[in-house]
């Protein structure tokens, strides 16, 4: 076993394989958008260890999903474990990014610092 | 001789005389924070850096984007077909333009148009039309409409940057007066331009993040020391015993020898050899021995302990057959042994024991990589 497999975080590209793992969850957003911006290819949360994130597949909407996981946070929800959190439920994480942003463009949702999300 | 981090601070610059103590560039260069955001004016803003290959933009207003430390510049082929890179920055009030679009993935557009207010320019760069609200001064009660005067169109133009090319590779300077481009590549342009390389198309990108400063991997690319202990399924019919390493100004390569039994028929060229390009600061063209397509790769730093490569395969079609398929997976396997020693040797490094390493006397591909970023960062 690798180091990259055995990180807390670890996020793949179905398209070319390319994995990364890491300790700190919002780095592997910007693997994501690295990765996104040189092939087009969008990630896939392929490990998360975070005591946070439901595993059960409840089918919640993402927001919901991010009024539950802000309840455990100060500041906002680290975006990336939003974006795990969604993965749960089969999303990628560009597909949750996108949706995301609709949520932000209507108002649901707000950054109380960078990449860091909330709910009203 | 080796310095360790003993307290006693003695590095030097790197020596020109391969033979003398100090002949490799200080290990801080490679750990410390503020080394990269020196390079990216001194090395990455002041060199030929390579943009991306111009098949993938085959028609008129077909581009791509490219990042190159914190600049991005919009890389696309014009009305008369030539190919131009322009800062991705509208010129009204500075908003980028485009979104980020891979050389793999390039968009189309007649017309460059800033989403923010609607600036646009032609493919030339200059600006085309602005809407009526720059024309007029309806909503300003001190000024008249005549007053206003029409803006100027190749005053507001897009920013240039300068490109050059070997065949269908495109490479970008940002200095506004640079090096002439053949100074910097030399006897490489002439060597790749007679081989048919716009022949070949992409077949092919992989991307990966390796843990390591830029450099360190720079360093692996040019010897082969390493090979013969770490690439067992490689150096497989190569006769490394035969290998030699041609130093040039800013480029260096790798010439490797292939056994008898290697197929002529199967390469770009036809030399019984595979060469590897280094091209200053990080940028390599593969011309392997045993396949007919060749590849390159970009070495971009993401920050001093980080960097992406960014390896392409070009092939006769960009269908791959199962051949070729096989000797990318091949590459891969490299790739991914080389990230591992990569990597290895940066925890070292990272560990502050080492001041300065020794280099040895058959490293003097390294040891002009390495006097050329010191020359760099004392310009």
């Amino acid at each position: 076993m690798t180091d990259r497999e055995r990180a807390s975080f670890t996020a793949i590209c179905p398209d070319c394989n390319e994995r990364k793992g890491t300790e700190t969850p919002n780095e592997i957003l910007g693997f994501y958008r690295r990765h996104r911006n040189l092939t087009g290819h969008d990630i896939e949360w392929e490990f998360v260890d975070h005591e946070s994130i439901p595993t059960s597949a409840a089918n919640e909407g993402l927001k919901a999903i991010v009024l539950e996981l802000d309840e455990t946070f100060d500041n906002g929800v680290p975006l990336a474990l939003v974006t795990a959190a969604m993965g749960e439920q089969g999303y990628s994480i560009g597909e949750t990014m996108a949706e995301l942003r609709e949520l932000r463009m209507t108002g649901h949702v707000w950054e109380p610092k960078d990449d860091h999300v909330s709910a009203f | 001789m080796t310095r360790w981090n003993d307290g006693t601070d003695r590095v030097e610059a790197v020596s020109p005389d391969i033979t003398d103590e100090t002949n490799a560039l200080p290990a801080e260069y490679f750990t410390d924070p503020n080394a990269y955001e020196m390079e990216k004016e001194k090395i990455f803003s002041r060199y030929w850096v390579y943009a991306g290959h111009a098949n993938c933009i085959p028609e008129t207003g077909d581009f791509f984007t490219r990042t190159v430390g914190d600049k991005q510049i919009i890389v696309l082929r014009d009305n008369e077909n030539d190919v131009r890179a322009f800062y991705n920055v509208c010129a009204h009030r500075g908003s980028k333009i485009v979104e980020d679009t891979p050389m793999t993935e390039p968009g189309s557009m007649s017309r460059i148009q800033c989403p923010y207010h609607l600036w646009t320019y032609d493919l030339d760069g200059d600006l085309s039309t602005t809407p009526k609200s720059f024309e007029e001064a309806s909503l300003n009660p001190d000024l008249a409409d005549e007053e206003v005067a029409k803006l100027d169109d190749d005053g507001n133009s897009l920013l240039e940057v300068s490109t050059d090319r070997i065949g269908p590779l495109v490479f970008v300077n940002f200095d506004t007066d640079p090096m002439p481009f053949e100074e910097q590549a030399g006897k490489m342009a002439t060597e790749l331009e007679s081989l048919p390389l716009g022949d070949y198309q992409h077949a092919a990108r992989f991307v990966s993040e390796v843990e390591c400063n830029w450099k360190t991997f720079g360093g692996n690319y040019s010897e082969c020391d390493h090979c013969q202990a770490n690439h067992q399924d490689w150096i497989e019919g190569i006769q490394l015993d035969e290998s030699e390493l041609e130093v040039n100004d800013y480029h260096w390569v790798l010439h490797y020898t292939h056994e008898e039994d290697v197929d002529d028929e199967l390469r770009i060229h036809d030399e019984h050899e595979a060469k590897f390009y280094y091209l200053w600061p990080n940028f390599t063209v593969n011309m392997y021995g045993t396949a007919d397509g060749y590849g390159t790769y970009i070495i971009d730093p993401i920050d001093e302990s980080r960097f992406q490569l960014i390896a392409d395969y070009f092939f006769e079609t960009s269908e791959m057959t199962r051949e070729e398929l096989e000797f990318v997976r091949t590459s891969r396997q490299l790739q991914e042994e080389d990230f591992e020693l990569v990597e290895r040797q940066y925890e070292g490094l990272k560990s502050g024991a080492l001041a300065q390493a020794q280099l040895g006397p058959n490293e003097h591909t390294l040891h002009k990589f390495h006097r050329l970023a010191q020359e760099a960062y004392n310009a």
